[in-house]
Formats: structure tokens, sequence, C-alpha cells
């Protein structure tokens, strides 16, 4: 929001900053994993395809969360976002790997 | 609202081209000598002429092997291309100790005898520096340059949605306008090539893909081996039989994997257990023959000679990948595409350069005091001149050490690539000792006039100068010393433009000289 009037806070460049790089990665980490679980034991494809698949995807990922990151307008709202797509890719992730073992 | 997300990202684009650009502009400038690393090593090894054929290199390499490492537990050759003459052999000695690796390895002629005058590292060192860098443990040296390439990619992004006019703009190349010149330049190098700006930087995290982001693989393995198991075929190391059986002869084998792949050329071969009853022979397609990277393998049984199989991975994502880091490579390319490739990756490198440049220019102009700007600017300033104008005397002294150290000197591998860093050092510091708008045009001076020297040097030291090599129609050494002749002329042209530049802006009376004297920075 403060980015409207041109001056941006400090707080909220370390905050948005702590979203872009640290918390970027966590979340595109955990995505990386549901997508190659989704599209092994979801769609059938074979275990090597569907972790290639993910990994090349997670490039792009992080670098339009990157993007994101600085480019919302709120803060808050970018975090609160950040944190239930990260809650939300965990359980998934946690359910599938107890759900089928990995080889 | 879009003028606050544009300013955002301007930010962001200004700060984190800014943070790891120095780096970046090494990376891009070494990486694009990299497509030429072949040649670079040819020129590099003067006494080395003519082609090699795959089949009788690996013969010699063989009996180099059987003299020196009978009994090791590996054996890895890595075959000569269609562009060079030599074959790289690494060996893992049987014992537990592990050696240094300058003691397990031999660069070979074609006959299989291992080069001893002057040893150099060639082009290669200038290709695993883009990514390896160097002094420093390789592995914190492929995360640094893996977050580099992350900001990189997020600059690109940053600078199109930043640019309202890119595409206006990209028509626009006004010299002489101070500011407006570096801004251009910087568009300019950077739109041009955008869509090849954008492959590498992917492509080039693609290349070290399971090292920056493990997880999508560790989701469906638990072990990794099991991963590399399906894609590359590798089955677990064998322990050797101990029972003695000398390895089948690699010339026929070799044209035999060749003949399977309809006369492709073998690239790289890896022995386990050789000279055991067990030995394994793997041989891999090389690189050059196609788009993508990963290609075919066959395996052989070391002692018989007969074909176990072939194997090729095969899906979509790997394809995809394969053919990802076939592009950033550049393996495939033939001479056309390989010099479009090399000028694409110079204006990346300029496309840095400016960029670095730009940030200096657009703050001086802004200084309360130009005469004593604030320390962060002096950084940034004295750093540029150290990352630009002394890797390229670097590059240079590089090519001259080889040329003028003792042929015969102990570790001389080593004390060319020292070379490299104690004259991008020696920059560095005339760089801070200096005023910066001098220091500018000294430096640029100082890489012109090495760059310059190559030639003469070359001429001088060995029977392919210049003149002999255009009447032998030797083509490598004819474009290697041309293309030095032409960076010295435009470090020269460029010292020479930033000290008219700072002798204007002395005399300068005019109120807009403050702007201009920032263009020598």
């Amino acid at each position: 929001m403060t980015a409207r009037n041109g001056t941006i806070g400090r707080g909220e460049i370390v905050a948005r900053l702590i979203a872009a790089i640290p918390a970027n990665y966590l979340l595109t980490s955990a995505a990386t994993a549901c997508i190659a679980r989704l599209l092994w034991r979801g769609m059938g494809v074979d275990p090597a395809n569907a972790s290639v698949a993910a990994t090349l995807i997670s490039f792009a990922l992080f670098a339009i969360l990157a993007l994101v990151a600085f480019g919302a307008r709120s803060v808050v709202r970018l975090w609160l976002w950040l944190a239930g797509s990260g809650l939300t890719l965990g359980i998934t992730l946690w359910f599938s790997l107890s759900a089928g073992a990995r080889i | 609202m879009k003028d606050s997300l544009r300013q955002s990202m301007a930010l962001f684009h200004t700060w984190s081209g800014l943070l790891l650009g120095w780096l970046l502009f090494a990376m891009f400038a070494t990486g694009t000598a990299a497509y030429f690393q072949d040649e670079i090593t040819r020129w590099m090894q003067p006494e080395v002429t003519g082609d090699a054929e795959p089949a009788t290199a690996a013969e010699g390499a063989m009996r180099y092997l059987n003299s020196v490492a009978p009994d090791a537990k590996s054996w890895y050759i890595s075959l000569p291309n269609s562009r060079s003459a030599t074959t790289q052999v690494y060996w893992q000695p049987s014992g537990e100790r592990p050696a240094k690796r300058v003691e397990t390895s031999a660069l070979l002629d074609r006959g299989g005898h291992a080069i001893t005058s002057r040893e150099t590292r060639g082009g290669f060192f200038l290709y695993r520096f883009h990514f390896d860098l160097h002094y420093m443990p390789v592995l914190w040296a492929r995360y640094l340059v893996g977050v580099a390439a992350m900001f990189m990619l997020v600059a690109i992004l940053s600078g199109v949605i930043t640019h309202k006019k890119i595409f206006a703009d990209f028509f626009m190349l006004r010299f002489g306008k101070g500011q407006r010149s570096w801004l251009d330049a910087h568009n300019v190098t950077a739109v041009l090539a955008l869509p090849f700006h954008l492959m590498i930087t992917f492509t080039g995290l693609v290349t070290l893909a399971s090292m920056y982001m493990p997880w999508g693989i560790a989701a469906n393995y638990a072990e990794q081996t099991a991963f590399s198991e399906a894609v590359f075929g590798r089955s677990a190391e064998t322990v050797p039989s101990g029972r003695h059986a000398p390895l089948a002869d690699l010339g026929p084998l070799v044209r035999n994997a060749s003949a399977r792949w309809n006369g492709e050329r073998v690239g790289y071969i890896s022995i386990a257990n050789p000279n055991d009853a067990v030995a394994l022979i793997e041989m891999s397609r090389a690189p050059e023959a196609a788009f993508g990277a990963r290609g075919q393998t066959a395996t052989f049984e070391g002692a018989t000679g007969r074909a176990i199989g072939t194997h090729q991975a095969t899906g979509s994502a790997l394809a995809t990948e394969s053919v990802m880091i076939g592009l950033h490579t550049g393996r495939f390319a033939e001479w056309g595409l390989r010099w479009l490739y090399f000028l694409s990756g110079l204006g990346g490198t300029v496309m840095v350069g400016s960029g670095l440049v730009l940030w200096t220019v657009k703050r001086r102009a802004r200084l309360s005091d130009p005469s004593c700007p604030h320390l962060g600017f002096r950084i940034v300033e004295r750093l540029n001149i150290a990352a630009i104008a002394g890797l390229a005397t670097g590059i240079a002294v590089y090519f001259l050490a080889n040329r003028l150290l003792p042929l015969e000197m102990v570790d001389r591998t080593e004390r060319e690539i020292d070379s490299l860093f104690l004259a991008w050092l020696g920059i560095g510091l005339w760089g801070i000792l200096r005023p910066a708008g001098r220091a500018w045009t000294e430096a640029l001076a100082i890489a012109g006039a090495c760059f310059a020297a190559i030639p003469l040097v070359n001429a001088m030291t060995t029977s392919r100068g210049l003149l002999p090599s255009l009447l032998a129609g030797d083509w490598t050494f004819v474009a290697f010393d041309l293309v030095m002749l032409v960076l010295a002329a435009g470090f020269l042209l460029a010292a020479v433009r930033s000290a008219q530049l700072r002798t204007k802006a002395k005399d300068g009376a005019k109120p807009r000289g403050a702007n201009r004297r920032a263009t020598s920075a």
C-alpha cells in the first residue's frame, strides 16, 4: 500500500525481502514436491519424469513469486497468502507421503 | 496502480541487478568464451595439430591408462570431438587414499601420449570458471552461481515490466548523451537478445537443477541413486572379482557404438574395474550430435567386449530437460550458430556491464557533492572498474601467460590460472588507488593493450602467428588472433572515449558538465 505514494518503509522492505527469498524458497520447494507427487501418484507419469517436470516448473515459480513479493500492494495480504498456501501444500504433501511411500 | 507496480519493479530491478551484477558479469564473459572453449584450447596448445578420430584416440587412451593405472577402480575417457584434437583421461586409483586430481588425470594427444610440454587447462578453465569459480569449494561456488542466476532471471522479468516502451526504444541508440546513452545501450543489448538472455538464464539453472531444487526428486525417491539409475541407466557399483582379465580393445567397440547411433561420434567412455573379469564399459554419445545433451549410452562387457545393451531415458520431461541443457551448452551448434551464440553472449555481457555503469551514472547526477561521493557510491564505482576492466585484463593475461611462462614450468597449469587472477587483482587495486575517472581510462587502456599484445606475442613465440596461419588456411588461429584484435580495438576505443569525456567535462563550463562527466565513470 505504501508503494503507492512512492515511499516504502524499512520494515516493509524487510518483510518483502523475507517473503521474496527464504519464504519463497520454502513455498516453491513444497509446491515442487507436491507437483512431483501429483504427477506420479495422481496422473500416472513415471516417477523420474514427474520429478523432473516439477523441478523444471520450480524455477519459473520461484521467479514469479519473487516478483509478486515486491509487486503485491499489501504486505499483510501477501504474507497471509504465503502462509495459507504453504500450510495447504504442507498438509497435502504430508498426506501424500503417508499414503504412498517413495522409491 | 499500474505505475506503483512499475515503480516497485524498477526498484527491485535496480537492486537485484546491482547486488550480483559483478558476479553475473564474470559468468557471462567467461561463459561466452566457453562457446569457443575447444578453439581456445587449440590455440593454447599450439604444438598439437590436426584432427583426431574417436576410435584411434580411444585405443591410445587405453594404452596410456594400461601403462599408468592398469588396476585402477575406474577409468574415464573424454574423447575428442569434431573441433578438438586431445583426449582427457581421469582414473580413480585402487588404493583407499584419494589422490590429487593432477596425479590422476592427463591430457593425451591422438596417439595416446601424454602432453607434457606447455601444460594448460585451456578454454576448459574459462568454461569451468563460469559455474565453478576458482580458489573456493566447487559446491559453494555452484550455490553462489545459482543464486546469481536466479537474481538474473528475476532482474530480466522485472526489467521487462519496468520498461514502458521496451520495443519502441529498441530502435534507439543515442550516442554521446550521457545517462541516456547508457540506458539506451542497456536496453538495446537487453532487448535485442532478450529471448537469448531468458533462455540462457533459465537453462543455466536447469543444468544444476537437482542441486538447487532437489525436492522434486526427493518427493518421489528416498535415494538419489535410484533416480540416477532410472535416468542415466547406471548400475550400482560393481565389486571387482579379483580375477585378472585384460580389457577388450576399445577401438572396435567405439566403432560398434557409433554404428548403432547412425555414425554419430562417441563422446565419453567410463570403465569400471578395468582389467578385471567383471569390468564394464559404458559409452555415451557425443553431445554435439544432437539438440539434447543427454544422449544414448551403450554398455559392453569389459573382458569379452560383448554388447550388453543400450539405454536412453524416455519421457517428455526428461527430453525437455535434455534439450534445455543442450540449448545452454550449444554443443550441437555449427559455425554460424556458434558465432551467434558468442555474439549473443557478448551482448549479455555488455547488458550486465552497462547496467552496472548505469547505476553510478544515474546517481552521480544526483549527488549533492559530485567531488566527494558517499562511501556506497565509491564502492560500486570501484567494483565496476575491477569487474569489467579487471576481468578483461585477466583473461588477456591468461592467454599471454600461456605463451610466456616457461614451457616446462612446475605446476604450469596453475600458474597460468594464477596469472589471470593476479592481473584481475592488480586492476582492482589500481581502480582503488587512482581517481575513478582516470582509473577507468587507464584500466580500459591496459585491457586493450593486453589484448593487442596477444597476436604479437603469439607470432614471436610460436610458428603459428597470424600471417603463417593465414597462409596455411588455419582458420582457428586466424580467428583467435583477429578476435583478440577486435577486443583490443574495442577496449582502446572505450579508453579514448572516456578520456575525451573527462577533458570535455573539465573544460566544460556548461551546466550539463557534471552529467557528461558521469559517462566516463
